[in-house]
């Protein structure tokens, strides 16, 4: 195992555990975690929501919340300074000088009320260098950018200036807490491909905290996965990403939507968790979830142990003598990389053997017939005719109503003469950047938002609306049978009646009946998309509309809430708008794609077309920005 | 940003404007014959009659509206129908009592306010001793604090008066503080402050906490958001941080409360001025009420509307000024 404070590393972990308290309860976040940093790497820290990836990355600045009452063990030191017991002054110079931070969202991420300037300087200590600083991390004409408010720039140049930051003060250490995640793909490549010239250009180690595994795989040395605050896997990212040994890499890759998951196929989906927290903490945190679950799994924690030498003796032999291609990943990891800190690590029972036969067993996964789409002779379902919309910002103290007054409004064209006709029952896909319409549009069809000049026809049965945010879009102090049985008020349905078919909706969505006498904060992120789902189909609208319905959610609850989207289509013969930035997601969901930038349409067609022969540079370009890792070997 | 300031006051005229016309309308329609009241009961019909002509009451209402805005520019609220001198001339002599006392009092409401949220945001340990005491003499109406005060301070301790401004000779300025201290007159000026404490504190507290919550939980809000963290992952010292980054993030809220408060403070005065016979507007304004002095109250009136429409457009500026995002 790893010397607990190697003095060659940027940061080491030793047997961290830390456990939190939210709302009176207190939760295990991290339960015993080594991890050694080296000078120079970057190291992908990849989890699910839960996973404690973030928590990670406050531990090692020390800025664990108070209120939340952090009971830490074990040490964290970075640059030799104990970041877990260390006086306060300690920890703030650690921060100042060894440590660089990037995190998720930009927007908030930065002082709304300072300029730009300012915020660098107060990194860097100085307005030159913060001017050298500023085009290092390549924000062009960074003398005007100096004195700007973050509200100014784009999203994009905003994670510019944290990087701007995050590098003052020469840092041995910057950590990137899901750098990406919040912006559009076409700029994440360009904030990785930063993090990676940072690395080489200031030679400082890079912690990237990620859920997507593509992402680490783009840039990172080496990938830890880390499930229910333990270390699952850890090894070089080539290793981790084509020669998973864990049973939940092996899902988590599984699950991942790519540019080439089979389109005619229900998605792969972790299986839900089962285990009470309780169970969780006794054996290895994954079993309830693990198809490779033996009865060992649910007893005792499975050590972090290498690869090359497996927890039981049984194990190595199986694994070595059935599985080729597993010793030739393992023996060149040993091989090349002699450190004990470089080495394939993983916590699981089965051997390496079972996993990677894993890989390959088949799927046996539904198929997803395609909807037949009927001719063009029948009437359009949704008739888009040369639709505009135009936001006026209206400037001053008055800022609400629109349109009109004395002021002169700034003007924002969302949609520029958009027309589109969807066919009943077809699936069609809206693709595009944030700013691009693509939302507007959905809104306008919808109802939500008036339109300045064109048109918009739904041939009857009306339009239901999912949006991003579940958690928003449901009323807090509302049951969720309570909302389910507004929707049916127009019905006027006797009350057993309506029982029914809100029973009906739950089991559709793969909810437990239970569920109707909860309220949208007791659940889950994936649960509540359900429970919007269910509300919108309850009566079944002739359109649904859906907005980024997935966005928010890990990788394997999204997968089975796009399931659930396409088996309701199915049933109740819907037709489905889809508006995702994800280009992924667009192919699986869209009998057809439409590509969107700047408020126009720039690319209609089959989604296999627009995928496999993109016609216009936009959608190039789009495509050739989506971290993909490959097909698994 | 400038732009933004001249609509912004612009608008503020206007308004005034609009308050004008409306206090214009309601003299106008109002019961009870000013004449009379300014002639006394036994004048004869005749001398009412002329003195309704002289008066111009007799012109048609837009006449007389455009008579009472010209006149008002050139600083004349006409003859109080009580003292029977320019109502301008009452305002100089009672307003600056007023401005004095409520100056200071909103001084204290923001002081105290401010000590209340940073204690309550940071949870200061053994700051809730100062808070909870606020907190119950907030829910008492300020005549029952001012009673109380004048019980326990004047009538219990002897520490303080309890009526009137002192004894300290108004000059310019008509702020006594500032003139006494101008005079050299040191004895004045202590009498004075002491004379000026407990109605301010009375006047201030139930603003201060109003001030108080506001700006607390709006620091809250500041403290867990995402540049907060930021600027602690620079090695901020905390006070870098609560300086930098939080305050002027979380000043608005508070800006606007201050604002509408001391609004309601120039109104609230009325009652402290009486408990106290503090010289101000409000004791003026309260005995121009029983005797339907219109132009008095018409005057008190549009001094406090144009204050509270002046501090309010300040506050927007200020706010403007604080969060480059509003005038964007």
């Amino acid at each position: 195992m790893l010397t607990p404070s190697d003095d060659r590393s940027a940061a080491s972990i030793s047997g961290l555990t830390l456990s939190l308290e939210r709302d009176g309860v207190r939760s295990n976040v991290l339960r015993g975690i080594d991890l050694e940093v080296l000078p120079g790497e970057i190291i992908g820290l990849v989890g699910e929501s839960g996973s404690g990836k973030s928590v990670l990355a406050l531990a090692l600045m020390g800025l664990l919340p108070e209120r939340s009452n952090p009971v830490v063990g074990g040490s964290i030191r970075v640059a030799g300074v104990d970041m877990v017991d260390g006086r306060p002054d300690e920890l703030r110079a650690v921060r100042r000088d060894e440590l660089g931070v990037i995190f998720q969202d930009p927007m908030t991420s930065l002082n709304p009320t300072m300029r730009i300037g300012a915020q660098v300087t107060e990194s860097s200590r100085n307005a030159a260098e913060s001017l050298r600083l500023m085009s290092a991390v390549g924000i062009a004409d960074a003398e005007l950018r100096f004195t700007v408010f973050p509200h100014e720039l784009s999203g994009g140049l905003r994670q510019r200036v944290m990087a701007a930051i995050a590098v003052a003060g020469k840092p041995s250490l910057i950590i990137a807490d899901e750098p990406t995640t919040a912006l559009d793909v076409t700029v994440q490549a360009q904030v990785l491909d930063l993090l990676r010239e940072l690395r080489d250009e200031f030679g400082c180690s890079v912690v990237l905290i990620t859920h997507d595994l593509a992402v680490a795989g783009q840039i990172a040395d080496r990938i830890a996965v880390l499930y229910a605050g333990r270390i699952a896997e850890i090894g070089p990212a080539a290793d981790v990403l084509h020669a998973p040994t864990h049973p939940y890499t092996v899902g988590l890759l599984r699950s991942r939507l790519s540019l080439s998951t089979p389109r005619d196929l229900e998605l792969q989906t972790l299986r839900p968790e089962t285990a009470s927290a309780g169970e969780r903490m006794l054996g290895c945190a994954y079993h309830s979830r693990c198809p490779l679950a033996v009865p060992e799994c649910r007893a005792e924690q499975p050590p972090l142990v290498s690869v090359a030498a497996p927890a039981t003796a049984t194990d190595t032999e199986t694994a070595f003598e059935n599985e080729p291609a597993a010793t030739t990943a393992t023996a060149t990891v040993t091989a090349a990389a002699p450190a004990p800190a470089t080495s394939h690590d993983r916590a699981c029972w089965r051997s390496v053997d079972d996993v990677q036969g894993f890989i390959h067993t088949g799927v046996s996964a539904a198929s997803v017939l395609p909807v037949s789409v009927s001719g063009a002779a029948r009437e359009p379902a949704v008739r888009v005719t040369d639709l505009t919309v135009t936001f006026s910002l209206k400037t001053g103290w008055r800022g609400r109503g629109r349109g009109g007054g004395r002021t002169s409004p700034a003007e924002v064209r969302a949609l520029r003469g958009v027309s589109l006709q969807i066919q009943p029952g077809e699936a069609v896909s809206i693709v595009g950047e944030s700013g691009s319409g693509k939302s507007t549009l959905l809104r306008v069809i919808g109802g939500l938002t008036p339109a300045t000049s064109g048109s918009v026809t739904l041939a009857g049965g009306g339009a239901q609306m999912v949006f991003q945010d579940a958690g928003s879009s449901l009323t807090p102090w509302l049951t969720v049978g309570e909302m389910l049985r507004e929707r049916l008020l127009p019905l006027k349905l006797s009350r057993p009646e309506s029982q029914k078919r809100i029973d009906h909706a739950l089991t559709a969505i793969g909810l437990p009946l239970t569920v109707a006498r909860v309220r949208p904060s007791e659940l889950s992120g994936g649960q509540r998309q359900r429970v919007a789902l269910a509300r919108a189909t309850i009566i079944a609208p002739a359109v649904l509309l859906c907005d980024e319905p997935t966005s928010a959610l890990d990788a394997s609850l999204a997968a089975s809430v796009l399931n659930l989207i396409r088996e309701m289509r199915k049933e109740l013969e819907m037709t489905v708008l889809f508006v995702t930035h994800d280009l992924s997601v667009a192919r699986l969901m869209g009998d057809r794609i439409v590509v969107m930038t700047h408020g126009e349409i720039v690319e209609v067609g089959p989604s296999a077309d627009v995928i496999e022969r993109p016609s216009h540079p936009y959608t190039q370009a789009l495509l050739a920005s989506v971290p993909e890792i490959g097909v698994l070997s | 940003m400038t732009r933004f300031i001249v609509r912004r006051l612009a608008s503020a005229v206007v308004l005034i404007l609009v308050l004008s016309a409306v206090i214009f309308v309601l003299q106008s329609v109002s019961t009870g014959d000013p004449v009379k009241a300014y002639l006394g009961a036994n004048a004869s019909p005749a001398a009412i009659a002329a003195e309704r002509q002289a008066l111009g009451l007799n012109d048609p209402l837009p006449v007389r509206y455009v008579n009472f805005i010209v006149n008002l520019v050139h600083g004349d609220l006409g003859i109080s129908f009580r003292t029977h001198r320019p109502v301008v001339t009452d305002l100089q002599t009672f307003l600056p009592a007023t401005i004095e006392l409520v100056i200071w009092s909103f001084v204290f409401a923001v002081l105290l306010g401010g000590i209340f949220a940073v204690s309550g945001a940071l949870r200061w340990r053994g700051s809730s001793i100062f808070r909870a005491p606020l907190l119950v003499l907030a829910t008492a109406p300020p005549f029952l604090l001012a009673l109380g005060g004048i019980v326990l301070f004047y009538a219990q301790l002897g520490i303080l008066p309890a009526n009137g401004r002192g004894p300290g000779e108004t000059g310019p300025t008509g702020f006594l503080l500032i003139d006494t201290l101008v005079a050299g007159d040191t004895a004045g000026f202590a009498s004075a402050a002491q004379h000026l404490l407990l109605p301010a504190v009375v006047l201030a507290i139930a603003p201060a906490i109003a001030i108080g919550r506001i700006m607390r939980s709006s620091l809250e809000n500041t403290f867990g958001a995402d540049y907060v963290r930021t600027a602690e992952s620079k090695g901020l010292t905390p006070f870098r941080v609560l300086r930098r980054h939080v305050v002027r993030n979380s000043i608005g809220p508070g800006l606007s409360m201050a604002g509408l408060q001391l609004g309601f403070m120039f109104a609230g005065v009325v009652v402290v001025e009486q408990i106290f016979s503090w010289p101000g507007i409000g004791n003026y304004l309260a005995a121009s009420i029983p005797t339907s002095d219109f132009p008095a109250i018409a005057g008190v009136t549009l001094v406090l509307g144009t204050i509270y429409i002046v501090a309010n457009a300040l506050v927007d500026v200020l706010q403007a000024i604080a969060d480059p995002r509003l005038n964007a």
